[in-house]
């Protein structure tokens, strides 16, 4: 109750201050009468009697203030004051809290989302039961079907190992599988609706229960829905898909949709955060059973035995076993399975072989993520620069803060004077700081959304949907809040606290004429020192960015191997519109026909992959009259290309012809290999003419080589090139000319005469009048997609270069304030110098002096930090050394420039000082 | 401390003790002080005003606005029921020390 009464008094006291005031006034004129009358009564005389009252009651106004100061409202009342007086005091002097402000705010919004993404991308823990005991059967980061490998090989498995694991888990509490990458899918919701493109997740019948992964409402896949091929068309959507395409129906569950055209009952929805163990880019939003693989995957007779390699598998694992007990039992089933491949009689040394193969337990709390593998190291340097940068800001608030402490001290000094108390001033100090960490906080709230946000579209390569939340993680927010709020109150209390320790004698009485006028070297130390530390951390990230540019352009200017401008690559896929392998060789054939009569297409080609890809469709090989040496992977790359291949993508031939539209399906079965072909198998030279079998199901060999291609990139842009073999597609037919699965062609290429983007339009004009219901699933230049591979690279060395000129603009900043304050400061004694006879070029060679050795000092210094962490990203270059002295050069011929810049003006007012103003004021 | 103040830290118990017999008004405090001590203590407004405050604040008496004996407005205290609780421990603490400085003092 006291509590209340004492807030509505106080709370009176703030907003009725006159009635307030009035009644003190009566009070205190009540006491005086009464004092008088008193006095009266003893017998003094009237005046007297007034003045002794008067003196006991002394000044009515001291009386009132501290009749007032007892009650809480006065301290809030001072409170505002000091904000009041604080923030008029920043705001008088714009330029530089402009500056300290803003510096925070880049700081603290770059840190924020930096840090965001990489707590999402690495650091994330899947959202089910117990993460920690969740394992992954190798690292599980390959994608795609194989055949002919050992079990394991790329952490893939099949279907009939990975089932028997499932229902025979040995130690572990549970194993489940998943298909190695996700499949796009044509999913129609009513009878009318458009088709949609997604991605859909093939899964065990226990995968849901391993993980522990709750529905958000329905049900998850049970190992009831996975126990037969092509029964139980379940599928369970993600909330993603539920929200965005089904308008999040409360009644979905039961209710069918089209997937492939196939029906599928919808039988649940999951979480918002659950996105399937294996983090993509896209994530699935579709979760099948595996039975339902032929739907899915348009591929008849996946789950065969031993055939197709295409699950990745993981675990749970229980208290009750030890890792090592996990991995010895892993091995031997992968060593059972493989030995009872092998027929009756194997050799030993196959034996040994076996047995040497293992697969790696991991642990997969994070799940397995393919954007941490490729962004991982980026990631780290890129949090290494935004530290670097926040540090940067932080010295340019530490520099003004220092500077505004030193020039307060007379003030300081006159306030404690005249009577205020010391913690008044800490206080005030304090609170000034606050305003400055708070402000720069807020706009860093700001900046940190928009720069998540961008970071994510850059990352995410253009993709509509990512996993990726772009709100700024909380936790990383507080902190680097936290950091800014300390280094306001270190840098900003340390001076006053020192200033308010000192009594006010000696500063006041200093003759101000005097260098120790400025509050005496020692006192400027902290603040050059500051200085340096901002320009070593300058070099060392401008000799990152450097590197990384160079890197950058050293990786877009190497020699892919074929033509590299006006080429346009789509990617489609006819099983999607529902096409089957008959029909293939004549949609193939329609497609190119009428692709190559497009306006401003030079030549026009179909191939199953793309010129660069990450992906490739590979099969062993044998060359009649060359014995491989044991264990001589005999696998290649293959690419089916139509007859105008080379001429579309401008793959040089070195030696004998390319492929033609000649080649079809009834002439000789030809194929040109490239040259890293000829020098493993054909070191003498003589390729053409030669025969080699190919590994492919229902189309028999031998093809002949008619001709060898230059060789050209694959995926990652840092590797060799890879062997290559190029078939006719229309020789990819069954044994009567009819199409099989094989035929399909997924890539088209057209070289333009103009600009590639001109042609989009025309290209999917063109594919529609062939066939409405053919997707078309990306349409990029042949640059886009080049930079899709080296979209890390792009991304940090862009992102360096920013964040090098944000630090140097900083740093820059920086050196001027301190600079120029020091200039202001000395000015009196600059006025002396001068009226005692120095030049205006000797007074700004003076200060010169002083910047210059602060540059050297940090130039010099920073060096071996910036050879060092150059060192540190070696893996990061390309083609560069660690320590190209020209990026080194550069780099410290630009600090340079900037400094003396920014030194240049305050040497230019100190020479301009006038010694009659500058002796005069006091 | 001058000649006249009071023993310092005392102030509020003396108020209080001073309240305790009937409801009264600034000076007419001051005034019972100075006689009840014979001179001793003397207390100023200066000191007098701003403990009233605090006290009413922490809830030990409360204030009213009255007509005082020569017919004018004053404002007049009152010990609270917390005011006379503060009154009998802040009395007891007193004697307590008292008795202990006097068995210094004579030892």
């Amino acid at each position: 109750m006291r509590f209340f009464k004492n807030l509505a008094r106080g709370a009176r006291g703030l907003f009725r201050k006159e009635s307030v005031e009035r009644e003190m006034d009566e009070e205190l004129r009540e006491f005086l009468d009464a004092s008088v009358a008193d006095k009266l009564n003893r017998g003094m005389l009237p005046e007297q009697a007034i003045r002794a009252a008067r003196a006991e009651m002394g000044s009515g106004n001291a009386l009132k203030h501290r009749i007032r100061s007892t009650g809480w409202e006065s301290s809030l009342e001072i409170l505002l004051q000091d904000l009041r007086h604080s923030l008029r005091g920043l705001l008088r002097t714009p330029g530089f809290t402009f500056v300290a402000v803003l510096s925070l705010a880049l700081g603290i919004g770059a840190n924020t989302a930096i840090f965001t993404l990489i707590r999402q991308v690495m650091l994330h823990n899947l959202p089910v039961r117990d993460p920690q005991q969740l394992v992954t059967f190798g690292t599980s980061e390959g994608d795609g079907i194989l055949g002919g490998i050992d079990l394991g090989m790329f952490d893939q498995f099949t279907y009939d190992f990975a089932h028997q694991l499932e229902s025979q888990p040995g130690p572990f509490s549970g194993v489940a599988y998943y298909s190695s990458f996700p499949p796009k899918v044509s999913v129609r919701n009513g009878g009318a609706e458009a088709a949609v493109q997604v991605s859909a997740s093939l899964v065990s019948g226990n995968y849901f229960s391993v993980l522990g992964a709750a529905p958000f409402f329905g049900r998850a896949i049970f190992p009831s829905d996975a126990d037969a091929p092509n029964r139980s068309a379940v599928v369970v959507i993600s909330h993603h898909y539920w929200q965005q395409i089904l308008s999040a129906d409360p009644a979905i569950v039961g209710k069918t949709i089209s997937v492939n055209s196939t029906p599928f009952t919808v039988v649940g929805v999951m979480p918002e955060a659950f996105h399937g163990f294996k983090q993509e880019l896209e994530p699935p939003d579709l979760w099948v059973p595996i039975t339902m693989v032929e739907q899915i995957m348009l591929q008849p007779n996946m789950l065969t035995p031993r055939s197709f390699y295409f699950l990745h598998m993981f675990a749970r694992r229980s208290t009750q076993s030890t890792l090592s007990a996990d991995q010895a039992w892993l091995d031997r089933q992968i060593h059972d399975y493989v030995r009872a491949g092998e027929g009756a009689t194997i050799a030993a040394a196959r034996l040994q072989e076996i047995d040497r193969l293992t697969v790696r337990l991991i642990p997969g709390s994070h799940g397995v993520s393919f954007m941490r593998t490729q962004y991982g190291m980026s990631l780290k340097i890129l949090m290494a620069v935004v530290a670097i940068v926040l540090l940067i800001a932080c010295s340019n608030l530490a520099n003004f803060l220092l500077a505004r402490g030193v020039s307060r001290q007379r003030e300081i000094a006159t306030r404690l004077a005249l009577g205020s108390t010391r913690s008044r001033i800490v206080r005030q100090s304090l609170i000034e700081s606050l305003i400055l960490s708070m402000a720069g906080g807020a706009f860093g709230l700001a900046i940190a959304f928009a720069a998540t946000r961008a970071l994510i579209v850059f990352v995410a390569e253009g993709a509509t949907y990512t996993a990726l939340d772009p709100l700024p993680d909380t936790a990383v927010l507080l902190f680097t809040i936290g950091v800014s709020l300390l280094a306001g109150l270190l840098f900003g209390l340390a001076p006053a606290l020192h200033a308010a320790r000192s009594s006010a004698g000696p500063v006041l009485s200093a003759n101000t004429r005097t260098v120790s006028s400025g509050g005496g070297s020692r006192s400027r130390l902290a603040p050059k020192a500051l200085v340096v530390a901002q320009i070593m951390l300058s070099l060392l990230l401008l000799v990152g960015a450097g590197l990384f540019l160079r890197t950058l352009r050293n990786l877009q200017g190497q020699d892919y191997g074929f033509e590299r401008s006006r080429l346009l690559i789509a990617g489609f896929d006819a099983r999607l519109a529902g096409y089957k392998p008959e029909q293939v060789p004549e949609l193939n054939r329609r497609l190119v026909d009428r692709l190559s009569t497009l306006p401003g297409v030079r030549a026009a080609a179909l191939s199953s992959t793309p010129p660069i890809s990450m992906g490739s469709w590979r099969s062993s090989i044998s060359i009649p009259g060359y014995t491989p040496q044991p264990k001589e992977d005999m696998g290649s790359p293959i690419n089916r290309v139509s007859g105008q291949y080379f001429e579309a993508t401008g793959i040089p031939l070195v030696a004998g012809r390319a492929i033609a539209p000649s080649d079809q399906a009834g002439t000789m079965k030809v194929a040109v290999i490239n040259e890293t072909m000829v020098r493993r198998f054909f070191p003498n030279g003589g390729a053409v003419g030669r025969s080699v079998k190919i590994n492919i199901d229902a189309v028999a060999g031998p093809w002949q080589i008619v001709g060898v291609a230059r060789d050209t990139k694959s995926g990652d842009p840092r590797e060799k090139a890879q062997r290559m073999i190029y078939l006719p597609l229309s020789q990819i037919v069954g044994k009567n000319g009819e199409g099989i699965g094989d035929s399909f062609a997924y890539s088209i290429a057209l070289r333009t005469s103009g600009e590639p983007a001109a042609t989009i339009q025309d290209l999917r004009t063109a594919i529609a009048s062939v066939d409405p219901n053919l997707p078309l699933l990306q349409v990029r230049t042949i640059q886009e997609h080049l930079e899709t591979f080296m979209s890390h690279e792009a991304l940090i060395s862009r992102l360096t270069v920013i964040f090098a000129l944000l630090a140097l603009l900083l740093a820059c900043i920086g050196l001027y304030g301190v600079m120029s304050f020091n200039v202001a400061r000395r000015s009196n004694e600059i006025g002396i110098r001068i009226a005692l006879g120095a030049t205006g070029g000797g007074v700004r060679w003076m200060v010169l002096r002083e910047s210059i050795l602060l540059l050297v000092a940090g130039l010099l210094l920073g060096l071996p930090i910036s050879l060092g962490a150059a060192n540190m990203v070696r893996s990061q270059l390309y083609e560069l050394s660690p320590f190209d002295p020209a990026i080194l050069l550069t780099s410290g011929a630009v600090i340079a420039a900037v400094s003396l810049f920014a030194a240049w003006l305050p040497a230019r007012r100190a020479s301009a000082v006038d010694p009659m103003i500058a002796l005069r004021c006091e | 401390m001058g000649q006249n103040d009071v023993v310092q830290g005392t102030l509020e118990m003396l108020i209080l003790k001073t309240l305790a017999l009937e409801p009264m008004h600034g000076y007419g405090m001051a005034l019972r002080i100075e006689q009840v001590s014979e001179g001793v203590f003397r207390v100023n407004p200066g000191s007098l005003l701003p403990a009233l405050a605090r006290m009413e604040r922490a809830g030990r008496v409360k204030s009213e606005w009255r007509t005082s004996e020569n017919n004018r407005r004053a404002k007049y205290y009152m010990l609270t029921a917390r005011g006379r609780k503060a009154l009998s421990d802040e009395s007891e603490t007193w004697n307590r020390q008292a008795a202990a400085i006097a068995r210094i003092m004579e030892a």
